[in-house]
């Protein structure tokens, strides 16, 4: 009871104190420019954005932002937390802008700002390989589905999973990768997830992973995320522009046919999102 | 499971122990501090001592963390991955040794002090030959402990960015489906760590003075 009312003393004492202060930050792209690097906040379990392959940090995120770092004349260093980690970080400061990437969704857009896409994000359920229960989208009804804790992909499944006759039983995970090696030991039949990092998974462990097509639900784009503020709206701009820049040029489709082994048509920017 | 994967998660407990072994003796030097404080007869030294222990000790590790990471910024200290991790570490388990030590002192027989005190020794020299060696050893074994559990709870350290090697083997397990190789690995290397840290305790413990032989 006593450390209840503590730490609820501690928050609300910080939080007035934090309205107080931000009121005079500075400018954030001014700030990243005099320390000559750009951080980057993000997960490392999400491929084939960021993975870590034989101890590196590496994936289409990685290669990116080495562009958009080239764009702003700045270095990038890189700070990895746990998915439910990154947002109350990125509201600390602890780095200027998330990679992720996240699906733009119309209740991240009031919170957030979104860079413009750089993938699809439509959502799909990779199987078993050889699993024959499962052949559409809708055979996942009444079957144990996997999907990472608080991610846009969590809310379509259940979207989704809402209009079937029996609803399937959702498993929610720290990590997408951990829900895979839960689908790879068969204690569920399915994961959903985006498109482009299902496809990935399955062409890495051919044999064990089948994608289940076509996708479901609506069709939505994967973007960078950033602080809506206007100590961050410099920045957020000279990303969007380096990112339109290297679209525009073709590099972005190197890199879509790097990570993904195919290119996808994005928008230029999401002002209104399909959820 | 290759040897560059086990290199990997070598190179990752380099981080667990370094920040545990850090953190361990942090907390000591505060404990110390807050164990006199608690054995105080002043009543302003002993209560923030109190407070301090129930806090640190009430609150869990992973929230006590968290809060350091994502609070201390709002009120304009925003501290790195590495001092959040050991700060955290440092006041939790500096929490749990202060019980240990305060505990130590507590029970040094009075019949020992009352003998140093005939014999003529100074309030100095009883503190330091009589009290701090035998507190030590009575204490020693809580130490051991708290400085394994705290190795096993750098664990959550990655809630703030450090990859140590719980974090290591579940990003490493993500990207080459060997969850079971790789998880066994790292048990295996804190097996081996707490091992070295449990014999190191036991020597200390042997040659403190008036240890039975």
């Amino acid at each position: 009871m006593k450390k209840n009312s503590l730490l609820k003393g501690l928050m609300s004492a910080a939080f007035l104190l934090g309205a107080t202060l931000s009121a005079h930050a500075a400018d954030t792209l001014a700030a990243v420019k005099a320390a000559g690097t750009l951080k980057v906040g993000t997960e490392t379990a999400f491929a084939p954005f960021d993975f870590i392959d034989a101890g590196e940090h590496v994936g289409l995120n990685v290669d990116l932002f080495d562009e958009i770092g080239k764009e702003l004349g700045v270095k990038i260093e890189w700070v990895t937390l746990p998915w439910d980690g990154v947002f109350p970080a990125l509201e600390a400061g602890k780095f200027d802008v998330v990679a992720g990437p996240a699906t733009i969704t119309k209740k991240r857009m009031e919170r957030y700002r979104f860079t413009p896409p750089l993938a699809e994000a439509t959502i799909a359920i990779l199987k078993k390989a050889g699993d024959q229960t499962i052949s559409k989208p809708e055979d996942i009804a009444g079957k144990k589905i996997g999907v990472g804790k608080a991610t846009s992909q969590l809310d379509q499944l259940k979207e989704f999973s809402e209009t079937l006759p029996t609803k399937a039983d959702i498993r929610e995970y720290p990590a997408f990768t951990e829900s895979y090696a839960d689908l790879a030991a068969g204690r569920i039949a399915g994961v959903a997830n985006s498109l482009p990092n299902i496809a990935f998974v399955a062409k890495q462990r051919e044999g064990v992973f089948e994608v289940v097509l076509p996708p479901f639900g609506k069709k939505s784009y994967f973007g960078f995320i950033g602080l809506k503020d206007t100590d961050h709206a410099p920045l957020m701009d000279a990303i969007d522009a380096a990112m339109l820049k290297i679209k525009a040029d073709g590099r972005m489709a190197t890199l879509q046919k790097k990570w993904f082994g195919a290119t996808f048509d994005t928008p230029d920017s999401v002002k209104d999102p399909a959820f | 499971m290759s040897f560059k994967l086990f290199e990997l998660l070598l190179q990752a407990s380099i981080y667990t122990v370094t920040i545990s072994i850090v953190s361990i003796l942090i907390g000591f030097a505060i404990a110390i501090l807050l164990s006199g404080m608690l054995l105080s007869l002043r009543r302003h030294l002993v209560l923030p001592a109190r407070i301090f222990v129930s806090f640190f000790r009430g609150v869990p590790l992973l929230v006590q963390l968290l809060l350091i990471y994502n609070l201390l910024p709002v009120i304009g200290i925003n501290v790195p991955s590495v001092v959040a991790a050991v700060v955290g570490l440092s006041l939790c388990t500096a929490a749990y040794q202060a019980e240990n030590l305060r505990g130590g002192f507590a029970s040094v027989p009075v019949g020992l002090v009352e003998s140093a005190e005939m014999v003529g020794l100074t309030p100095g020299q009883i503190f330091r030959r009589i009290k701090v060696p035998t507190a030590l050893r009575l204490t020693l074994p809580a130490l051991v402990n708290e400085a394994i559990l705290i190795l096993k709870a750098s664990s959550l350290v990655s809630v703030v960015g450090i990859v140590e090697l719980t974090r290591m083997a579940q990003d490493l397990a993500g990207s080459t489906f060997l969850p079971l190789q790789l998880f066994a690995s790292a048990g295996l290397i804190y097996l081996v760590i707490n091992w070295i840290v449990a014999l190191a305790g036991g020597l200390i413990e042997r040659s403190l003075p008036g240890a039975p032989r």
